[in-house]
């Protein structure tokens, strides 16, 4: 596979590598506060509602709807420019957390607020994968 | 020493032409905002006591220990205080809340917020718009920034939401860009004013940039210049150069670092507090407002400032802007110079809002002048809606 060119993730302490080990093992696990149960992503160190550092890596269903969307044109950088127009979506997950990634749809016209959507994964290179929604 | 409470005024004001600084270094430019401003304060840089933010380039050590470094090895004397609020285009209300709060507690007699961007700085605030657009993208944290996120991808995605929960339109979005470029266009040191008037039509037929945000709805990357000393209003009062204005009241409201972290992406709770509160401290309405500075990197920025601060209801500013309500002469004139959109987009450029805004409550805006304009709305937001600042300002 060509050397990818896009972003990575920088500076992610060592805590939060659960959650992006599991992209790389294609089985999606959020942190799940072990104090009252909610669910938390992006992973913090702490709960907002019971303040319990204590959490478990869960599963989750994997599946959603749309809660947001946009088709980005103008890119970030010429590795993301090549791949537009893409469409970045924020899920609200079954679960009832939102998770942001990029939607794999063939027409960006297609894409709609509410649309149900579920997670795959896209191995970026050797180390990393990113998380991907595809239409359910 | 007795802890002293006195009140607190904009003394002076600065800008320069906004634009491309590229062949000027930043500090000669720091230099001149800051020159300026004492200059019209009547006053010079031996009366400064304190700066709100960043000094010049090159003035030592200052990610650590800012205020040090502006001391004896910018000043030539010590500084008696320095503080900095860190939340970017947000810092206007914010670094006047600062300043006002050292001088009338008698920290400092006279304090200055400068901004100044110039030269050919790398990252964030680079002249090269490409540079620029891959380093603000990776102000997100890395959940987002490796799927591709801009910072036209976040506002997008929040308008996109506000357009389904309310029904907005792009017409109505381009309303505030419309309004905005005619400011602009009586402005002389305005950034896009001498591209001359916009329409809706224009605004809506410009490139998409982030469904739903085009070209137009967008603000610029550019250099310039800006800023404002404070000193006590009885000061001001006995230079006699300019009425005193001053902070009737102020709030803030800290939201969320992570989007995913918002209750809601179409209405937000955290400006609306800063808003709630600025309105209380300063004992006026919203109808007692006769012109705004909403901070706008976007046309949808301004909606929901203007939800927020309850100038209309939730889901109602796609109706409230349409028809030229926010243009000089309109309802509620607001960015009268042009805002992010149309006057300047250059580093902490709120304090290009909060000087226009100076000017109409002096009375001295020109062309832009808003008639028998008392009262000022003043909200800086940085990043996504994560956090707000918000003020009222007037002649006191």
């Amino acid at each position: 596979m060509a050397a990818y060119d896009k972003f990575l993730p920088e500076g992610l302490p060592a805590w939060q590598r659960p959650f992006w080990d599991s992209l790389r093992e294609h089985d999606v696990r959020v942190q799940k506060c072990s104090g009252c149960g909610a669910f938390r992503h992006v992973p913090k160190e702490l709960c907002n509602r019971c303040h319990s550092s204590e959490a478990t890596w869960s599963p989750i269903s994997g599946t959603g709807r749309v809660y947001t969307y946009t088709v980005v044109r103008r890119a970030p950088t010429p590795a993301y420019q090549a791949e537009a127009p893409y469409v970045l979506v924020h899920v609200e997950m079954a679960e009832g957390f939102r998770m942001i990634g990029s939607l794999t749809v063939d027409d960006p016209r297609t894409v709609r607020i509410g649309q149900d959507v579920r997670i795959t994964y896209e191995d970026v290179d050797a180390d990393w994968s990113i998380l991907r929604f595809e239409p359910a | 020493m007795p802890w002293r409470r006195r009140e607190a005024a904009v003394a002076g004001v600065y800008q320069t032409p906004q634009g491309d600084l590229s062949d000027r270094t930043q500090p000669e430019v720091w230099f001149e905002c800051a020159k300026g401003a004492c200059t019209d304060a009547g006053l010079t840089l031996a009366d400064v006591e304190g700066i709100i933010g960043d000094g010049p380039q090159g003035a030592g050590i200052r990610s650590r220990l800012p205020g040090a470094a502006l001391g004896h090895d910018l000043l030539g004397k010590p500084l008696r205080y320095q503080a900095s609020s860190s939340v970017g285009a947000a810092a206007s209300a914010s670094g006047l809340n600062l300043a006002v709060h050292a001088v009338e507690t008698g920290l400092a007699d006279a304090v200055l917020v400068v901004n100044a961007v110039a030269g050919r700085p790398e990252g964030s605030t680079s002249a090269d718009r490409d540079q620029a657009v891959a380093a603000m993208a990776k102000l997100s944290g890395p959940y987002e920034y490796v799927y591709g996120t801009t910072r036209v991808s976040d506002y997008a995605t929040l308008a996109m939401r506000h357009m389904h929960e309310f029904g907005t339109t792009s017409e109505q979005l381009a309303e505030v860009a419309v309004a905005q470029r005619h400011g602009a266009t009586l402005h002389p040191l305005s950034f896009h004013g001498h591209r001359g008037e916009i329409t809706v039509d224009d605004v809506v037929k410009s490139r998409m940039v982030a469904d739903p945000l085009h070209l137009l709805d967008c603000c610029a990357i550019n250099q310039g210049g800006g800023a404002v000393l404070v000193t006590t209003a009885d000061t001001v009062r006995a230079q006699g150069r300019h009425a005193p204005v001053g902070l009737l009241g102020y709030g803030e409201g800290h939201s969320h670092i992570d989007p995913s972290s918002a209750p809601s992406l179409a209405s937000f709770d955290a400006p609306a507090m800063a808003a709630d509160r600025a309105f209380e401290l300063a004992g006026v309405s919203r109808d007692d407002i006769d012109v705004a500075g909403i901070g706008d990197h976007f046309t949808i920025n301004v909606l929901f400032g203007l939800e927020a601060a309850g100038f209309c209801k939730t889901g109602e500013s796609g109706q409230f802007v349409t028809g030229g309500a926010l243009a000089i002469g309109g309802r509620l004139p607001t960015n009268t110079a042009g805002g992010f959109l149309s006057f300047s987009h250059a580093g902490a450029c709120g304090i290009f809002t909060m000087i226009e805004l100076i000017e109409q409550l002096r009375g001295t805006a020109g062309a832009r002048q808003v008639s028998g304009a008392r009262h000022g709305y003043l909200n800086g937001v940085g990043g996504a809606m994560q956090n707000s600042f918000s003020a009222i300002l007037g002649q006191v």
